[in-house]
């Protein structure tokens, strides 16, 4: 019961006045490639928003949570008529190759804009949006990464606009996103 | 051992934090490095069984798969921990992980949105250990996270 009531209290709206900006800079430019193979940049993410993770599709840990409840706050979203771009940048460049994100993309979203690209350009993308990630172990599947795992908000001209912790429930992220993107 | 090998895996919620001029709050709190998946979620059991030692080994691993660290300050808010120092000469190099489930006393910026609490630690001023013995209430939470290793050794002594 007490474990609801902080639930509870954490998703409890708060009045506007209470915002206060985050002292990072998220953002800039990546040179990567979709599941289809085209080339993307930045700006891909320019003319809806966006929720943008960083994962990799064979994550046994965070991802088991974090798109799931991605891909659940965009459908939520879309009931209220508000359409956002799922995108996830992939930190497993071995596996999460064009071919193999075509196939695991639509099993998360059937709108999933999904990343990658070599180090390098994934490296790069990660520095741009304050990412953290390291191979730490190998399992008979590949490599397993930990990762940063704060899901990002972005606008429609692919600027910041808040962090949303993957422990929040997807109704809470999608009231959220609406607060923002309405406002937007 | 354990906590030392695991150190060396855990990073930062957020790599990058330039300087910028923010509306935060400096702040000074003292509280428990929490696990936030397991202690908001509800899964393992009630709030109380999912702090300290009882589920000290679920929490490193937790947060070696990318849940976020939260401070449970003595106010009882949860602050989700956007970076902790890293610098051996100010703070002994401590990370999410070897920190995990202790009691510190940190100071940081605050900065508070969508109704969420962030904190950025800029320091930890001092730190308990873990100094609330939960497991002698509700033993390992969850007990599959006691290493084999030590199951057989128990096992084999008892």
């Amino acid at each position: 019961m007490r474990a609801l009531a902080i639930i509870m209290a954490l998703a409890a709206t708060i009045p506007a006045q209470a915002e206060s900006p985050l002292p990072f800079d998220i953002g800039g430019p990546f040179n990567l490639v979709d599941q289809f193979g085209k080339k993307r940049t930045e700006a891909s993410l320019v003319g809806s928003p966006s929720l943008l993770f960083f994962g990799y599709a064979e994550c046994q840990a965070i991802c088991t949570v974090a798109l799931p409840r991605m891909a659940e706050t965009i459908d939520l979203l879309d009931a209220k008529g508000v359409e956002v771009r799922p995108v996830l940048v992939t930190v497993d460049p071995v596996r999460d190759t064009p071919k193999s994100l075509r196939k695991a993309a639509p099993r998360i979203h059937s709108r999933l804009l999904a990343l990658t690209g070599d180090e390098t350009a994934l490296a790069a993308a990660r520095k741009a949006y304050g990412v953290e990630s390291e191979q730490i172990g190998e399992d008979i599947e590949g490599p397993l990464y930990a990762h940063g795992s704060f899901i990002y908000l972005l606008d429609a001209e692919g600027e910041f606009l808040t962090l949303l912790p993957p422990v929040l429930g997807s109704e809470r992220m999608a009231e959220i996103a609406t607060k923002y993107l309405i406002k937007n | 051992m354990y906590r030392t090998v695991l150190a060396s895996l855990a990073l930062s919620a957020l790599a990058a934090l330039p300087a910028q001029a923010a509306e935060g709050k400096r702040i000074e709190i003292k509280g428990e490095l929490i696990d936030t998946w397991c202690y908001f979620s509800g899964v393992m059991g009630g709030p109380e069984s999912v702090v300290g030692t009882a589920h000290h080994t679920c929490a490193m691993w937790c947060a070696a798969g990318g849940i976020p660290v939260g401070l449970l300050g003595e106010d009882g808010e949860v602050y989700m921990v956007l970076k902790l120092p890293k610098d051996d000469e100010s703070n002994g190099g401590e990370t999410f992980l070897t920190l995990t489930n202790d009691t510190i006393e940190a100071e940081g910026m605050h900065y508070k949105r969508d109704g969420i609490n962030y904190l950025v630690v800029s320091e930890v001023i001092s730190n308990e250990g873990i100094p609330n013995k939960t497991h002698e209430d509700f033993g390992v939470i969850p007990g599959n996270t006691i290493p084999k290793s030590i199951v057989k050794e128990v096992l084999e002594e008892g």
